[in-house]
């Protein structure tokens, strides 16, 4: 598990471990990552979050157009996994989760499990610290040290 | 109308029954329930349904056939689970003064009247 | 009536507590006199529910009144007292032949002949048992309904003896100890005992495999359903009964049984089993 900040570890940990989700991916709803479990490459993650960010934003434009609430998770179970998608309200803004899982869980546990840990990420969010503008270099640099984190090198 | 609305108030009618509910075994979720205010039908059925699974391996392995009835004892109360065909599970939850003997029947008539 | 009931009556009735109840039980039934001896058996049976004589002399009279069932289940209580009881392997044997499970027989003669080497009796009823279980009889279909007048789990083959003697000794005594109950550890590794299916096969890795975690999941959900803490897991199933419980924080009993014994009283032989399972692990400690 690999986390941009630290007080989503413990949350996110609990979260794994009551699951048995197989691969986790914590995203703001623009497709930044925050945290991630179970990628082994940084290409995939980003195309992960940048999909996942993409679905939900579709998602809701649908339900905008049928005049409906926004829809609270997305999922399609295939014969060997199960996807959750799911977007939740923290102290950072809007989050999006994307949950895969096997047989070895269910469906009806992660959903359970995920409601668990979106009440614990809100309970633990710090106040947000204020940040410049972002310039393009910095937004390179930043996303590099981003990926380092996530991936550990 | 819920079609097992009166299958599940027939269980937690039983003494002691906090609620009844029809889960989707594979998935864990609530397909149909009857339950009282503080109790989380979320969670009972995605609870009940991996227990059962576990449990069905298990059994399974030890050449028991399957598993008619799950009786899960703490010592505040209790759960029950009954499978009703391949794919669903009736479950009851009680209190410490559940009436298992009762509960346990009605949830096996239930189960067959599902089936 | 003789000098020495007479004897042990007065000696009774000056002292009801007295041990003098085992000698006249004894006594009166070797006379012939069930009755009487059942009598004065029960009731010093009553007061001293933890002597394993106790249990086995009540055990040895009822089933020579002809209450086997009775006599196997006072047989059974002495050996959870003292599970080397010479004579309550040899009573077991001795139900065990009678019901045509040979294997069964021959393992408690054979425990009964190690605490009494010279005893002629006892070789000869262990070498008709070998020589019956060596007669070419057309075997019985296997199956979880044993021969017994109570169905007890399937026959016990020696073909697969344990070399661990630790691991035999965990429920040594209790019915049931190889194939029949399970001990394993949070990691679902096994600890002792053992299961075996309707064909005889050692399951007992894969069941414990299947069980890894089990207790977790059944705290997990005991708690989050408000259940308190959890104490046991019950399962009824087409081909038999399973019951589990938690000897200790880190370890699993699975108890099985064949579908005649009921759930409520498979857990009271779980139960048992536990206290066995719980004195074992701390003589490991």
């Amino acid at each position: 598990m690999r986390v941009l900040e630290s007080w989503v570890s413990d949350p996110l940990s609990r979260f794994l471990t009551e699951s048995a989700a197989r691969v986790v991916l914590l995203m703001t709803s623009s497709g930044q990552v925050v945290a991630q479990h179970g990628f082994t490459r940084s290409v995939d993650v980003m195309s992960a979050a940048a999909l996942g960010a993409g679905i939900m934003a579709s998602t809701g434009e649908i339900a905008r157009i049928m005049g409906s609430p926004r829809f609270g998770a997305l999922v399609h179970q295939g014969s060997d996994q199960g996807m959750l998608l799911a977007g939740f309200d923290t102290p950072r803004g809007r989050w999006i989760g994307l949950v895969v899982y096997g047989p070895e869980t269910s469906l009806g546990l992660v959903q359970l499990f995920f409601q668990q840990f979106t009440d614990e990420i809100a309970a633990a969010a710090p106040p947000e610290e204020s940040r410049g503008p972002v310039l393009a270099e910095n937004f390179e640099h930043e996303l590099n040290a981003s990926l380092r984190a996530l991936f550990g090198r | 109308m819920n079609p097992h609305a009166s299958v599940l108030k027939r269980v937690s009618a039983v003494r002691g029954v906090r609620g009844a509910m029809l889960v989707s075994a594979p998935d864990g979720l609530v397909v149909a329930e009857a339950l009282m205010d503080d109790v989380d039908g979320r969670a009972i059925a995605a609870l009940a349904a991996a227990l059962a699974a576990r449990l069905r391996r298990a059994a399974g392995s030890a050449g028991l056939g399957s598993p008619c009835v799950i009786h899960l004892r703490g010592e505040a109360g209790a759960l029950l689970a009954v499978p009703a065909g391949e794919e669903l599970l009736l479950v009851a939850v009680g209190d410490r003064e559940t009436n298992l003997g009762l509960a346990r029947l009605e949830l096996l008539e239930a189960a067959r009247s599902i089936r | 009536m003789n000098d020495d009931v007479r004897t042990l009556t007065r000696q009774l009735a000056d002292d009801p507590a007295s041990l003098a109840f085992l000698d006249l039980a004894e006594l009166l039934r070797r006379r012939g006199q069930l009755d009487a001896a059942l009598t004065v058996a029960a009731n010093g049976l009553g007061r001293y529910g933890d002597l394993a004589d106790a249990h086995a002399l009540h055990a040895r009279i009822l089933a020579e009144r002809g209450d086997g069932d009775a006599a196997f289940d006072g047989w059974m209580s002495a050996l959870q007292l003292d599970a080397s009881h010479q004579g309550a392997h040899r009573g077991l044997g001795f139900l065990y032949y009678r019901s045509g499970d040979l294997p069964r027989a021959l393992r408690h003669l054979e425990f009964a002949a190690q605490a009494a080497p010279g005893d002629g009796g006892l070789r000869a009823a262990i070498e008709r048992v070998r020589a019956a279980a060596a007669a070419p009889a057309p075997a019985p279909e296997s199956s979880r309904a044993a021969l017994l007048p109570t169905s007890r789990a399937t026959p016990f083959s020696l073909d697969e003896e344990s070399g661990n003697p630790a691991e035999a000794e965990v429920f040594a005594g209790l019915d049931g100890a190889r194939d029949g109950l399970l001990l394993l550890d949070q990691h679902g590794l096994r600890l002792g005992g053992g299961i075996r299916d309707e064909d005889g096969a050692d399951v007992s890795d894969t069941v414990a495999a299947h069980l890894a975690g089990i207790s977790r999941e059944a705290a997990r959900a005991a708690r989050l359903l408000g259940l308190g803490e959890w104490q046991s897991v019950g399962v009824e199933c087409d081909d038999g009964n399973a019951h589990l419980v938690a000897p200790t924080a880190e370890t699993i009993l699975l108890t099985v049984r064949d579908v005649s014994v009921p759930a409520g009283r498979l857990g009271l032989i779980a139960d048992r089993a536990a206290q066995a399972a719980r004195r074992w692990l701390e003589g490991l400690a």
